[in-house]
């Protein structure tokens, strides 16, 4: 593979990626968590890739809106190769659902990955001599710890940034030549809906907390579901979401209904 | 204790919990080695400040924010207990600073619940903004947005700095009880909306099995997500070159002519 050098546009396109990707947890909510951080991060390849393309920009928009989450530095990789993907979108060798498919597929995997080296091991490795330097009244201390956890991270950001992009660039291009990318889609869906299932295994909780007694005796309703399999409320409530989407409700709705629900559930003691 | 210094404290929460976001990743600058210091300073005790932002950051060192859940926020933690600790000064100021830490985090983390749905409520709006393709809007009032979201936690320190917690632990402990357990439920079930418009779009009817597999491989066996990870993709590039095999073997008997295309190799590729 012979080494691609960028154009003027695209290390200007990364650069502005590179000050966005600061964000990356601007707004963050229960809902979509990093999304708008990726909205903003893609927005400056978005600009240039689409330009006057309004509904391929729409669309571009509305496919960075979906659902993120990983760690602060793997989030850049993701974001370089979503825009490889984006570029080759614009020109009909992607579909969008593969951006989606493998955005879906990544994230789960680089958040643990990156969490464990960047949160529970450089982070420690930082502040413990941190913590020798400054419990002695030494400023330096602070400092090491900035360079060490916080600048180290920056760098790295923009690193695997222009990583993810160069990769992103020759791995599609190696599979559309190869006309393989219908095959690569399936593949990459099939990743992603395994790591959502996984998501929704550790995050989705419905807190049920709903005793019926009967008599001598009292039923614990969580347990009956349970004993069909447990944590089979979560998944019934993301398939049904799924459900409601898929039908056309919006999510506001959707969102208000399940706090209505929460609020209610709550005062008559089902949570 | 004193509205200056209240005022001060708020400042620099306002000002961390910010920067935390835009500069250096995340979890760095709002870490007790770099908040206890700034504080010191500013309240014009920066030894202090250096010598409990150390023992702050062991303490909250155990306290890992994985997963976006923050169990004890040690931002606002180190804000209280180095205040206290300089403010009030003397013997045991320190271990009486960092046993505030606690309590401030407990109050924290239950006013921040009480809003999470607030902010989950808004992600609708944020998908229609973002489809107007205006980057520069969006960017504009996602900062606003972040400056407001600070602000429940502003109002805590600085009523905390200048009357005491126990007053914010008792105002909390008069709401009714199940208007946080409803706001919490409320924060845990707003992801599914998320993964269910993530859902919505890779999801179809011949591969979906795989979503309930990756389920029970976290659920049931309990594996990290790199496991299943490595998992699905042993499976995901078996089918793949799979499938590339029976495509170019296709397309080396397309060449060869139509006539010697064998029936076997045609119910292999129904199949999948």
């Amino acid at each position: 593979m012979e080494k691609r050098v960028l154009s003027a546009e695209e290390n200007s396109v990364l650069k502005k990626m590179f000050i966005g990707s600061h964000l990356v947890f601007t707004c963050f909510n229960m809902t979509k968590m990093e999304a708008n951080g990726f909205t903003i991060t893609m927005a400056p390849a978005i600009e240039s890739i689409y330009g006057d393309d309004i509904e391929g920009k729409k669309a571009a928009y509305a496919r960075h809106q979906s659902f993120f989450n990983t760690h602060a530095v793997a989030f850049n990789f993701i974001a370089g190769l979503c825009y490889a993907m984006e570029r080759d979108c614009k020109e009909g060798k992607v579909p969008g659902q593969t951006i989606d498919a493998i955005k879906a597929s990544l994230m789960g995997p680089t958040a643990g990955m990156f969490d464990s080296i960047f949160f529970n091991c450089l982070r420690v490795i930082g502040a413990g001599i941190g913590i020798g330097l400054c419990s002695q009244g030494n400023i330096l201390g602070t400092l090491i710890f900035i360079l060490l956890y916080g600048v180290l991270q920056s760098v790295l950001k923009y690193i695997l940034l222009r990583l993810g992009y160069t990769l992103g660039t020759s791995f599609i291009d190696t599979i559309f030549n190869s006309g393989l990318m219908g095959v690569a889609t399936r593949s990459a869906s099939i990743l992603g809906l395994m790591m959502v299932g996984a998501m929704t295994a550790t995050t989705v909780n419905v807190p049920l907390n709903w005793v019926i007694n009967v008599g001598e005796t009292s039923v614990v309703v969580l347990d009956l579901f349970d004993a069909i399999y447990p944590g089979i409320l979560s998944v019934g409530l993301v398939l049904l979401m799924m459900a409601l989407i898929k039908k056309g409700k919006r999510p506001t709705i959707l969102i208000i209904g399940l706090l209505v629900v929460a609020m209610l559930g709550a005062a008559a003691g089902i949570f | 204790m004193s509205i200056t210094a209240a005022i001060a404290c708020a400042a620099v929460y306002w000002c961390i919990y910010m920067l935390d976001q835009y500069l250096l990743s995340w979890q760095c600058l709002n870490r007790p080695l770099v908040v206890g210091p700034l504080i010191g300073f500013v309240l014009g005790d920066l030894n202090t400040g250096l010598v409990m932002g150390a023992s702050l950051e062991a303490v909250f060192m155990g306290i890992s924010a994985i997963g976006g859940s923050i169990p004890s926020d040690c931002l606002s933690g180190t804000i209280i207990s180095v205040t206290y600790a300089i403010l009030v000064g003397g013997d045991g100021a320190m271990e009486a600073g960092l046993a505030l830490s606690l309590s401030i985090g407990t109050v924290m983390s239950s006013i921040t619940n009480m809003f999470t749905p607030v902010w989950a409520a808004l992600a609708p709006y944020w998908e229609k903004l973002a489809a107007e393709c205006k980057p520069r809007k969006f960017l504009i009032q996602n900062i606003l947005v972040d400056a407001v979201t600070a602000l429940p936690g502003v109002i805590i320190i600085f009523l905390g700095v200048a009357f005491g917690i126990e007053g914010l632990q008792a105002g909390l402990d008069a709401c009714p009880a199940w208007v946080m357990t409803g706001l919490s439920a409320a924060g845990s079930m707003m992801t599914a909306v998320g993964f269910g418009i993530l859902l919505s779009m890779i999801w179809s009817a011949d591969i979906c099995i795989f979503f309930f597999v990756g389920f029970i491989f976290a659920k049931s066996l309990g594996l990290s997500s790199l496991g299943i990870a490595v998992i699905g993709t042993a499976i995901a590039l078996t089918l793949f070159f799979l499938e590339k095999n029976i495509i170019s073997a296709k397309n080396s008997m397309a060449a060869v002519g139509p006539a010697s295309v064998p029936g076997p190799a045609n119910s292999e590729e129904d199949f999948f």
